[in-house]
């Protein structure tokens, strides 16, 4: 053991002293993961400022006004008027609104006749889903219309006097749709885009590990360091000591990432000791695909090609780059062959759900399950292997 | 003076403290060495002399335990040397022939991490180090990053990595390629000295002046096969050559050349242009009676060269190819 941990030692102090390393292994994570944390985490902060051209002037258009301009959306709607569906294209196109509603002339009064009109919806090319938020609210509004008119043409077909049209429309307007959907509280919070990808860097970033380690092998064993450490150690003793360092400087980046991005950030990384669980298991895991590398390839060029196909492939796969869950329904299913992906939805599960290890329990067993099949295939080839 | 030339037994006089016999190693159908046996006694330099891809390398990787047999045995002190047995590898000093150091530690680190793989510590290591860096000239550099040291420098310091952990055995492959001829020089001095005082050196090389210049036995490596072995004079004698003396002179040459034909050992004299070409089975010998017959017959001597046939001659008369083919 001593020989190993000689050797995973000066692998660290080697390590450590490389600029390089510590640039992939610190800052490279912390500064993508802050970067895609501002670009895509607007969620939080979404508002739209939604320009309104009222050529209508009716009743049913103050009511859309109001809708727009009610409690339950006043947090991601601001409304402005404009006189004109130019003035209300300028104003979208100077960026000072995200989209607009023009309500045509005869609006209310066409609700009652057999063609009533339709809202026109201005969007943004800047800003789409501004657009579909707009359009939302006045197909919500429209439908309730179309649901009030056809309460009263039944009821006036089932003999309802045509005297008490105007009761008859007031009691349907009373009535909602029946299919609604409705908010309950589950006790989630809501998944920010930093708290996915602070663990989503840092582990993508943690998979050049294995790539710097692979060629690190070949290139000692081009310049005679490997064959020097040979005549004193066992081949074992030497693969465990770079394992160790491996494992060292994984636990180092990742703890680091979480750290910062929780204290500095904000970043919810689930609690201490479901972080570290999950953290633990998965620099195991690039332990494993570490020593897989090295084991499989037989020169310092095939390492470097072999570690590049696995640290994109794996990371594309499960979800590094990309939030899993709003993904097609076979990338979230090949997520979990990989151990990335099987991590990122521990620290999604126990980031958006409570802090406890009974969130944690099945991620760990994908990621172990992962390591075991690659350290068992690891082990078959070594038994064949000599020093390069 | 040529250790070789002192002329001494084919064998090692002492009990060899390394013994390989029948050493045999493939890399699939090819056979990269095939049946090497060789001894080295303490205090014995012994050069494997041979041309690049003769099997020198492999057979000292298989010497240090670095590559697993496919036949022979390594025995150090009679206790096997292979992978499992860490206590006799830990007696050898490896030297690999790239410069094997970390050039982003200092010679100091280098050394101590090298020493501390071989259960080296405390005060003994601190200490060893010191006197390695000395050994090596690098005490003034022991602080610096090795990328910072010339080729040289990091060459000696290479030997002093394996120095470090006292081994009874260096191994040294090649150690001189691509040095200059200063450090070239200095390095063979320093081998020279670790003979002298005790230490078994087994040396590769490819140049026949260095294995000349420090080894007290040369064996000649081939295509994987040891095809002769012993000090040069023994090597040279295998092959039946003979010494050449040339003497420039003025006189009567004639005379002078038949009166060296009678003289014992000549086998052949040619007479030219102020220049007699003696034949002789030992120059070194001959030079006494020469100077005699050539008073005797009133020649002047203004010049002496004797040529003696070298490990050159002896691996091109053993493999039919020169030894840098």
């Amino acid at each position: 053991m001593r020989p190993a941990l000689l050797i995973a030692g000066k692998d660290l102090r080697l390590r450590f002293r490389d600029r390089s390393a510590l640039v992939l292994g610190f800052v490279a994570p912390l500064a993508i993961a802050t970067v895609m944390s501002f670009a895509f985490g607007g969620a939080a902060d979404f508002h739209v400022t939604v320009v309104v051209v009222d050529r209508d002037g009716g009743d049913l258009a103050a009511a859309l006004t109001s809708v727009l301009r009610s409690d339950d959306l006043q947090e991601i709607l601001t409304v402005e008027t404009a006189d004109s569906v130019a003035e209300a294209s300028r104003t979208i196109d100077d960026g000072d609104a995200q989209a607009g509603l023009v309500i045509p002339e005869g609006f209310t009064d066409a609700v009652a006749g057999p063609s009533p009109k339709g809202l026109e919806v201005l969007t943004s090319v800047d800003d789409a889903i501004a657009g579909q938020v707009v359009r939302s609210i006045a197909s919500s509004f429209t439908a309730q219309l179309d649901a009030d008119r056809l309460s009263v043409a039944t009821a006036l077909a089932a003999g309802a006097p045509a005297d008490d049209l105007e009761a008859l429309v007031a009691a349907a307007t009373e009535e909602r749709l029946p299919v609604a959907l409705a908010e309950q509280d589950t006790g989630a919070r809501p998944l920010t885009a930093l708290s996915y990808y602070a663990p989503g860097m840092g582990i993508f970033f943690l998979f050049f590990a294995i790539s710097f380690t692979a060629r690190g092998w070949y290139a000692e064993a081009r310049e005679g360091t490997l064959e020097r450490m040979a005549a004193a150690a066992s081949t074992g003793q030497i693969l465990l000591g770079k394992a160790i360092s491996v494992f060292a400087y994984g636990l180092a980046s990742l703890g680091t990432m979480a750290l910062v991005t929780s204290v500095v950030f904000g970043a919810d990384w689930g609690g201490p000791l479901p972080a570290a669980t999950l953290i633990t298991a998965v620099v195991l895991s690039v332990v494993c695909l570490t020593a897989f590398v090295i084991v499989v390839a037989r020169t310092e060029r095939q390492a470097e090609g072999l570690s590049s196909m696995l640290v994109f492939g794996l990371a594309l796969l499960g979800g590094n780059f990309v939030v899993i869950s709003g993904a097609p329904v076979l990338l979230r299913r090949l997520a979990l062959i990989t151990p990335n992906g099987w991590a990122l939805r521990g620290f999604v599960d126990v980031s958006t759900g409570p802090h406890a290890m009974a969130a944690v329990w099945t991620p760990l067993a994908g990621i172990l399950a992962f390591s075991a099949v690659v350290a068992a295939i690891t082990a078959a080839l070594a038994r064949r292997m000599e020093l390069p | 003076m040529d250790r070789a030339a002192a002329d001494g037994e084919g064998e090692p006089a002492r009990a060899p403290l390394l013994a390989c016999s029948g050493l045999v190693k493939r890399f699939g159908d090819r056979v990269a060495v095939d049946g090497v046996s060789f001894a080295i006694a303490p205090g014995e330099t012994y050069g494997l002399l041979g041309p690049n891809g003769a099997g020198k390398t492999t057979t000292i990787r298989l010497v240090c335990g670095l590559l697993a047999r496919d036949g022979g045995e390594v025995l150090l002190d009679g206790r096997p040397v292979d992978r499992a047995h860490a206590d006799t590898r830990s007696a050898i000093g490896f030297v690999p022939q790239e410069v094997a150091l970390y050039p982003d530690l200092s010679a100091a680190e280098n050394l101590r991490f090298f020493g501390r793989l071989y259960g080296m510590g405390g005060a003994d290591l601190d200490q060893r180090v010191a006197e390695v860096l000395d050994l090596v000239d690098l005490a003034d550099r022991a602080g610096d990053r090795v990328d910072t040291f010339s080729g040289g420098m990091k060459r000696r310091l290479n030997i002093g990595a394996g120095l470090v952990h006292r081994p009874r055995l260096l191994v040294l492959d090649e150690p001189t390629v691509g040095v200059d001829p200063q450090s070239r020089h200095a390095i063979l001095e320093r081998v020279q000295a670790l003979g002298s005082q005790g230490m078994a050196v087994l040396y590769t090389t490819h140049y026949m002046e260095e294995a000349e210049r420090i080894c007290d036995r040369v064996g000649i490596v081939d295509r994987g096969r040891l095809v002769a072995e012993g000090t040069r004079r023994e090597l040279v004698a295998h092959i039946a050559e003979h010494d050449h003396v040339k003497l420039s002179a003025t006189g009567d040459l004639a005379a002078f050349a038949e009166a060296c034909r009678a003289a014992e050992g000549v086998s052949q004299v040619d007479v030219g242009a102020g220049e007699v070409d003696v034949v002789v089975d030992d120059g070194r010998r001959f030079l006494p009676r020469v100077v005699e017959v050539a008073e005797r017959c009133g020649v002047a001597i203004s010049g002496i060269e004797v040529t003696e046939p070298d490990l050159e001659a002896v691996f091109l008369h053993l493999t039919g190819t020169a030894l840098r083919e």
